[in-house]
């Protein structure tokens, strides 16, 4: 039997105002709010707010591999899991991972991958899982982004960090950062992950119609987009440390 | 109470009290010095593929020595090295081996042959005559091991050995674990550190190079505030004053919790 | 090697050793919680939701619900079912794949709790008898692992509840209609159950393992009270319990159950939905 309140999309996604359904400007992030060190049985570990996105992402490794053949004998792997919690999303999901989520975290693994230095650590595996526990447009974006964080949190040398975020067309104006509605009601939508070290995209997926044109504007405000985002990122990864400084230095214990 | 320490380890001197090491926060990515002509990327940093600026790997403290930018981590994983003292446990034994975790990436592995205490015995009335006599010493699983490596690469399995002084199995005290590039934080400028834990707090430490550090109390009370001491020092690592202000938290913490 | 953690011996002596004395390395006594934090209704895509920590204990939880239609022994009642998951991320000793051993105990015991104590209305979840009623599902997600997860999920499956706001729905000529209202927990919760862990090493019994407690223990007992009933218990591990050991761990758990109730206050976490 169909839910109760069912999951309609609106027609309009633009206000009176001009300004999106949560009141946004086009190029407005949702509010994010990041945490690292949030696991304490892991390696690193981060958590992300992003908009009504819940995420925490938990790092283990190097360690051994299992299942063992899956090692290989001149280089570390990286594998990533990504999952979506039953209630994280309107219409509980069922528990176990579905193709969606395989897609993911091999697009993840494939977009962290290049930041970190696997030929020092042969024969072992570097295992990143990805829970989101409240979805609400962009989870992939969400995922890359804290698991960065995390991989940085738990002391893996890494060429630098790496920033996703989601650009899209609704009503025919492109934006930044789509939110659930947006992502499911809207045209276009093109999720990429940037890593710093060489400036270049290590993730790229688009669904929709675009025109060249669109499609190199999409590109620039994402790089736009993502450079705010790392901001955050930095900030998140300092701040644990330097909050402590303060209070150490305010003459207390 | 019989005083432990560490052997001098002069290589990993505390970094962290170093006049060298800024309290600059450096992150992964983030650039050092674009100043090639002049400084040269040391330890935890990286030249960019241009060859024009040097690259922080690590999240830590930025260390300028000599003309090396360094990166002193404040987390990361333990790497096993000759030489290193670390504390293993046992946790699988076949008849040609033990094999233990250590802490790092693989597991670790124990021969009999490296077992061995070597007595030596008077063989006949006021000879000078030494015989030495070797008896391997028999470890189960669940045995916590004071060891010494003996060889780690980055393909093998790391080996480690018992044969040494302070090495051997522990029958008594806790081991805890901190983030291993905190270590020498705990161990402090020429043992600074430890004395300071070792003296107030009336126990025994062992600290060793893979995070874990072995402990023992006149009670649980004192281990627990030394505990607590140690846990305050992985936090504060990388802040100034740490040394002096461990010995007030100590101080102020007998008192609150009403122990000699 | 590191999916099965082995306790070191000294560890293991240096527990018992204190716990002789009724000392516990963190400090509490034998009957003592660690901290507990409580936040509830926190995602947004569910209807109704918690997230509590016990010591580092880490149970994120979350509500959803189908409608569907009845057993048909309880035609006029909804039904509640309660999942567990130990994630992947919470400790290195969980493993990926399908619900193990321990997950699916700590399902169990918390629904049995719940089940047996007048607690989830289900009658108040029935849309129309024989045709339509409300499947409420209460899935427990593990973050973090540091002992005593059965406590921890059993407290958080009952703020999810309470903090439940489902909306009414009506069958208008076979459809499915929202009355424009929500059911909120405080219709469909009535008796707050709180089931408490005990472990025990040798003849020593104490509540809340923490981690390296529980991984030596030789037994464990979850006893569930309301605040005048024993409403279900579960024996696990292969050590056993005298009958006087029994009768002391509930009578105990009357009273730590009393206390707790009290002092967490769970009404607290009802929401108002209109």
């Amino acid at each position: 039997m169909p839910l109760i309140i069912k999951d309609e999309y609106p027609t309009k996604l633009f206000r009176e105002d001009g300004k999106r359904l949560d009141g946004r400007d086009k190029h407005e992030l949702r509010p994010i709010k990041m945490k690292v060190g949030v696991i304490h049985n892991a390696d690193g570990s981060a958590y992300l707010e992003w908009g009504n996105n819940k995420v925490y992402a938990a790092v283990y490794g190097p360690r051994e591999v299992h299942p063992h053949h899956l090692a290989k004998p001149d280089r570390g792997i990286l594998r990533v899991f990504y999952r979506m919690a039953t209630f994280s999303v309107f219409d509980r999901k069922r528990p176990a991972p579905g193709r969606r989520e395989k897609e993911i975290s091999m697009i993840i693994t494939d977009c962290l991958e290049p930041v970190l230095f696997l030929e020092l650590y042969p024969g072992t595996a570097f295992e990143v899982f990805i829970d989101v526990m409240d979805a609400d447009g962009g989870t992939r974006c969400a995922s890359t982004t804290v698991a960065a964080l995390a991989l940085a949190d738990a002391g893996i040398p890494m060429r630098s960090l790496v920033t996703s975020v989601a650009i899209g067309r609704i009503d025919g104006e492109l934006v930044t950062d789509l939110s659930g509605i947006e992502d499911k009601a809207g045209g276009a939508d093109l999720p990429c992950a940037i890593t710093w070290f060489n400036e270049e995209i290590s993730l790229l997926q688009f669904d929709g119609d675009m025109s060249l044109d669109e499609i190199n504007q999409c590109l620039l405000l994402a790089k736009d987009a993502m450079a705010k985002i790392y901001q955050i990122q930095l900030e998140t990864l300092k701040n644990k440390y330097i909050t402590i400084q303060q209070e150490t230095t305010g003459g207390g214990q | 109470m019989e005083s432990e320490e560490l052997d001098e380890e002069p290589e990993d001197n505390d970094e962290f009290e170093d006049e060298e090491t800024t309290r600059d926060l450096v992150v992964p990515g983030e650039v050092l010095s674009e100043d090639i002509a002049n400084f040269l990327p040391g330890r935890g940093t990286i030249l960019n593929k241009e060859k024009s600026k040097i690259i922080a790997l690590n999240i830590g403290l930025k260390q300028i020595k000599k003309n090396y930018i360094n990166v002193i981590p404040l987390r990361g994983f333990y790497t096993p090295r000759p030489g290193d003292k670390i504390i293993a446990l046992v946790i699988d034994k076949s008849p040609v081996k033990y094999i233990c975790d250590i802490n790092a990436k693989d597991v670790g592995i124990l021969k009999p042959r490296n077992t061995s205490k070597r007595s030596k015995l008077r063989v006949g009335r006021g000879s000078s005559h030494q015989q030495e006599e070797a008896s391997t010493e028999k470890y189960e699983i669940g045995d916590i091991l004071i060891v010494k490596v003996l060889s780690a690469d980055r393909l093998n399995r790391p080996e480690l050995t018992t044969v040494g002084k302070y090495l051997g199995k522990r029958s008594n005290g806790i081991v805890i674990s901190i983030d291993p590039p905190k270590i020498p934080r705990v161990i402090g400028r020429n043992g600074s550190m430890i004395k300071i834990l070792k003296n107030l707090a009336n126990c025994n430490v062992f600290v060793t190079q893979n995070g874990r550090i072995w402990l023992k109390g006149d009670d649980i009370a004192h281990e627990r505030l030394l505990i607590d001491a140690i846990r305050k020092i992985e936090r504060e690592a990388h802040t100034v004053g740490l040394t002096d202000r461990m010995s007030l938290f100590i101080e102020n913490e007998k008192k609150e919790r009403g122990i000699a | 090697m590191n999916i099965k953690r082995i306790i070191s011996k000294i560890e293991k002596n240096y527990i018992i050793h204190n716990l002789k004395k009724e000392e516990r390395i963190d400090g509490r006594g034998l009957w003592e919680y660690r901290n507990w934090k409580i936040d509830h209704d926190l995602i947004a895509s569910a209807e109704g939701s918690a997230d509590v920590q016990l010591g580092d204990t880490h149970v994120i939880t979350g509500l959803k619900y189908e409608v569907g239609e009845p057993f048909p022994d309880v035609p006029d009642e909804g039904v509640c079912t309660i999942m567990a998951e130990l994630l992947p991320l919470a400790s290195p000793l969980f493993e990926r794949g399908p619900p193990d051993e321990q997950s699916i105990e700590l399902a169990r015991v918390v629904d049995r709790g719940i089940r047996h104590a007048d607690c989830v209305q289900t009658k108040k979840l029935c849309i129309k008898e024989n045709e339509a009623v409300y499947i409420l599902f209460v899935d427990m997600y593990v973050i973090n692992y540091a002992g005593n997860l059965i406590d921890a999920g059993g407290v958080s499956a009952l703020v999810s509840l309470i903090s439940s706001h489902v909306p009414e729905g009506k069958l208008v000529e076979g459809n499915l209609e929202w009355t424009g209202k929500y059911i909120t927990g405080d219709t469909i919760v009535k008796e707050l159950p709180l089931v408490l862990t005990y472990g025990k090493i040798e003849d020593m019994i104490f509540l809340d393992p923490n981690l390296p407690e529980e991984l030596i223990c030789e037994g464990r007992m979850s006893i569930s009270v309301t605040e005048d009933k024993v409403t279900s218990i579960q024996k696990s591990g292969p050590a056993t319990f005298s009958v006087d050991e029994i009768k002391m761990l509930c009578q105990k758990s009357m009273e730590i159950g009393k206390k707790l109730r009290k002092g967490l206050d769970l009404w607290q976490y009802k929401v108002d939905y209109k």
